[in-house]
């Protein structure tokens, strides 16, 4: 059984401002992370390698610094790390780096299942992981917060209004998954982290995973993005004061008058 | 080179600056200072290679731990500090405890005491200090007498007692220092040993996380296989053998709560609004409270990077570089948690913030592994013999060295800084000639000046080599501006007091002390501090603005 896990490295999004003057966001400071989506995609690839022995690999692409957050799934319990890591990547879309990775994996030979965040605390797209699996050609669920493996079968937890629909897929498919509002991401212990560093972790260029130029970085993504703007800053709300039945009394006029009710 | 690298030691950071947010709660932290309580619980599971297994960083690799460098450990000592330093205390005396056995342990001894530390997650205590004996080992009262069996010594009988010993009421293992037949000797002694009993915790000014007691001993014994290293007589040597080492890790100490302090000002000073815009915005309030500080430990910063470095290839030596760094880290970080307290005015003077208790906590670090005077007893005395073995080249050679980095990082101030380290090799010079070091009192200050001179010098060597001092969270242009701001401000300092040092003792003409020193010169240097720390105290705001 191979895992793949795609992992990204992010700002630290609750640390992330936005400069008033110029609209861009100030990101000096500001630490990096493994996207808390992959954080516990990694969590589920753990488990089902706790139960089946399944081999592990974590995929990301970025600069050199993202293996970081390779270091970090390594020392959690990843076997192996690949980081797709060249210029010819700088400026890819969702659909060119969903295109990227899928190579990689090709390239990697077996595999069984392949996890990925929803989306990445950065961009909040949510379509790398689908695309991957369209780039591959394999079942997706998605918006999952379990994934399970039976035999050759995944099964995986997506969440719907109101409740779970139980999925499944042969394998090979690709998951996404959502966290629970509760989740705790883990960190290695210093034995773990050291461990680490002596598991394989390979770099790979565009040229390795045999991509089309073409279809890689600003050439080959058909998203532009326009601009980037914090939201309009929300109108001052009124603050009124009185005990709990003048304060009722004032609420009820207000929603009377703004025909709320009746 | 170190085996744990760069990723990994950031990793391992990261990981003990989670568990703080997830397991240490700053609540936790506050009712254990209130109440005195040593955290052993909390300490033992920092201690569980499953989880932290911080303690692995001390233990040798072909022992089952992670055989850390310096550089490992004083960043890991640095960010221990910012949590709580009683927590990093006793954690640092695991680290120091076992360090006469490293030093002088035989690989037998080696083996099977790592081997137990790493297995049994033992916490361990550094039984130098007494009564009497405190930065002064030669005045050692604990004995060791022979235990002879069929005209062999057996072991020893050891009679005495220790003060002020770090994890002295609950560690499970103990190096004792006492003086046997051969002279002083390190023993280990293990906590159930009969004889061996001790005191009460301490009820101290901070670190009350950190449990400190006094250790008594009746005779206790322990088998001869218990002398480090098998000889007797190495005692004080293999403790002088780690003060370059352990003095940084109090540096880093002083470094890791001035930050915390300095940052939580700075952010507490970006929302609190007085007169009309926040306190941070305020040029009177940075420039006096805040931004200094961090100038200061920048500079510290670069100078134990560099000093940890060297002993990572060295190992051994150091203990000027090691007295610098501790003096000068500990004295900023101490003078940053004050100036913090002041900066929250009312707020700060309460427990419901940090700073308080930091200021509290900090104040050992300008008192523990050797006070701060006699780092600058320490300092002086090194360098002392440096400028007479070099005919008073010492700081002429370093000043030769800034004109260098001058001539290819023309925005260091590196120049300036020359032109204040020449002065320094006059002053020398001059003390030499009139006899001054016979007051005690220029000798400290001599070590004063020495170690804010080297201190800068060794950030504009860093940033001069293109380099940012591992750990720093500020870029090239922010740190040059604090390296100008740092090399002017030394340079005037030290041409300034050196001066009145010389001329306070009834010496020297003080014409021509100006025109030596060239102090004229370095005045008209001083243009532009206001600017860059302003430039500074905006980068302060940016980035520590929660």
């Amino acid at each position: 059984m191979n895992i793949i896990v795609c992992i990204k490295q992010v700002p630290d999004s609750t640390r992330v401002k936005v400069d008033p003057k110029t609209s861009t966001l100030v990101r000096a400071g500001v630490p990096s992370i493994l996207n808390p989506y992959d954080h516990f995609a990694l969590s589920q690839a753990l488990k089902i390698k706790a139960k089946t022995g399944a081999n592990i690999t974590v995929l990301s692409m970025g600069p050199q610094q993202a293996v970081s957050v390779i270091r970090l799934a390594l020392g959690l319990g990843a076997d192996k790390g690949i980081l797709l890591s060249d210029r010819a990547f700088a400026g890819s879309d969702t659909w060119a780096t969903s295109y990227a990775l899928a190579a990689a994996i090709k390239k990697t030979g077996n595999f069984d299942l392949i996890l990925c965040g929803q989306m990445a605390i950065d961009g909040d797209t949510a379509q790398t992981g689908p695309g991957i699996a369209y780039h591959l050609d394999i079942p997706q669920i998605t918006f999952c917060d379990s994934a399970d493996i039976e035999g050759r079968v995944v099964r995986a937890g997506k969440i719907i209004d109101g409740g779970h629909q139980l999925m499944e897929a042969d394998l090979p498919a690709l998951v996404t998954m959502t966290m629970p509002f509760d989740y705790a991401p883990a960190y290695p212990s210093l034995m773990g982290a050291f461990k680490a560093q002596q598991k394989p972790l390979e770099v790979w260029t565009a040229a390795q995973i045999g991509a089309d130029p073409a279809k890689l970085g600003l050439e080959g993504s058909p998203t532009r993005v326009d601009r980037i703007f914090p939201p309009p800053a929300r109108p001052k709300g009124q603050i009124f004061s009185g005990s709990a039945g003048e304060l009722a009394d004032t609420l009820i006029e207000i929603l009377k008058k703004e025909g709320v009710i009746k | 080179m170190s085996k744990i690298d760069l990723t990994t030691r950031e990793l391992m950071l990261e990981s003990i600056k989670h568990y703080a947010k997830t397991k240490i709660p700053f609540d936790f932290v506050r009712e254990h200072d209130a109440k005195n309580l040593f955290p052993a619980e909390l300490i033992k599971d920092m201690y569980r290679h499953d989880v932290l297994g911080v303690n692995l960083l001390l233990i040798p690799e072909e022992y089952g731990g992670l055989g850390g460098s310096t550089t490992d450990i004083y960043r890991i000592c640095e960010a221990l500090a910012r949590i709580d330093l009683g927590i990093a205390t006793s954690v640092f005396a695991t680290f120091l405890g076992s360090d006469p056995l490293s030093v002088g342990g035989t690989p037998e001894q080696k083996a099977y005491w790592f081997g137990r530390m790493a297995k049994e997650n033992m916490l361990v205590a550094y039984g130098a200090t007494e009564a009497d004996a405190g930065s002064d080992l030669v005045s050692l009262r604990t004995r060791a007498e022979h235990v002879i069996e069929n005209g062999k010594i057996t072991g020893y009988k050891i009679t005495g007692s220790k003060m002020w010993i770090s994890n002295g009421g609950t560690a499970d293992l103990y190096t004792v220092l006492a003086i046997a037949p051969g002279g002083p000797s390190w023993f280990l002694m293990e906590k159930n040993t009969p004889g061996f009993t001790q005191d009460h915790h301490e009820d101290k000014h901070g670190i009350r996380l950190s449990n400190t007691a006094g250790l008594s001993f009746d005779e206790a014994f322990v088998p001869a296989a218990n002398l480090i290293g098998g000889v007797e007589g190495q005692g004080l040597l293999q403790a002088q053998a780690v003060f370059g080492y352990t003095r940084l890790m109090v540096a880093a100490f002083g470094l890791g709560a001035g930050e915390e302090a300095v940052e939580t000002a700075i952010d507490y000073a970006c929302h609190r609004i007085q007169a009309g815009g926040p306190l941070a915005e305020k040029q009177g309030y940075m420039h006096k409270l805040i931004t200094p500080h961090y100038i200061r430990f920048e500079a510290a910063r670069a100078f134990i990077d560099e000093t940890a470095k060297k002993l990572d290839v060295n190992n051994h030596g150091q203990a000027t570089e090691g007295s610098i760094a501790k003096y000068y880290a500990t004295e900023a970080g101490n003078r940053a948690c004050e100036d913090a307290i002041q900066a929250l005015g009312g707020f700060g003077y309460t427990k419901e913030f940090a700073v308080e208790k930091l200021k509290r906590d900090v104040k050992i670090t300008c008192i523990y592994e050797g006070t701060n005077e006699v780092m600058e007893m320490t300092i002086y005395r090194g360098r002392w013999q440096e400028h007479l073995k070099t005919r008073g080249e010492y700081y002429k050679n370093i000043a030769a060295e800034m004109e260098q980095i001058h001539s290819k990082t023309p925005d260091l101030g590196a120049d300036v800084l020359a032109q204040g380290l020449r002065a320094l090799a006059y002053i020398l010079e001059e003390c030499r000639l009139q006899r001054l070091t016979r007051h005690q009192f220029i000798t400290f200050k001599l070590g004063e000046l020495i170690a804010n001179g080297e201190v800068a010098a060794a950030l504009c060597r860093a940033l001069g080599a293109g380099k940012i001092p591992e750990g720093s969270k500020f870029d090239m242009d922010t740190l040059k501006a604090m390296c100008r701001v740092n090399a002017r401000e030394v340079a005037y300092d030290i041409a300034a007091r050196g001066a009145r040092l010389v001329l306070g003792a009834g010496a020297g003409d003080a014409n021509n002390m100006l025109a030596q020193t060239n102090f004229a010169a370095i005045q008209g240097r001083m243009a532009g501090i206001t600017e860059d720390m302003d430039k500074v105290s905006a980068k302060l705001r940016e980035l520590f603005k929660k």
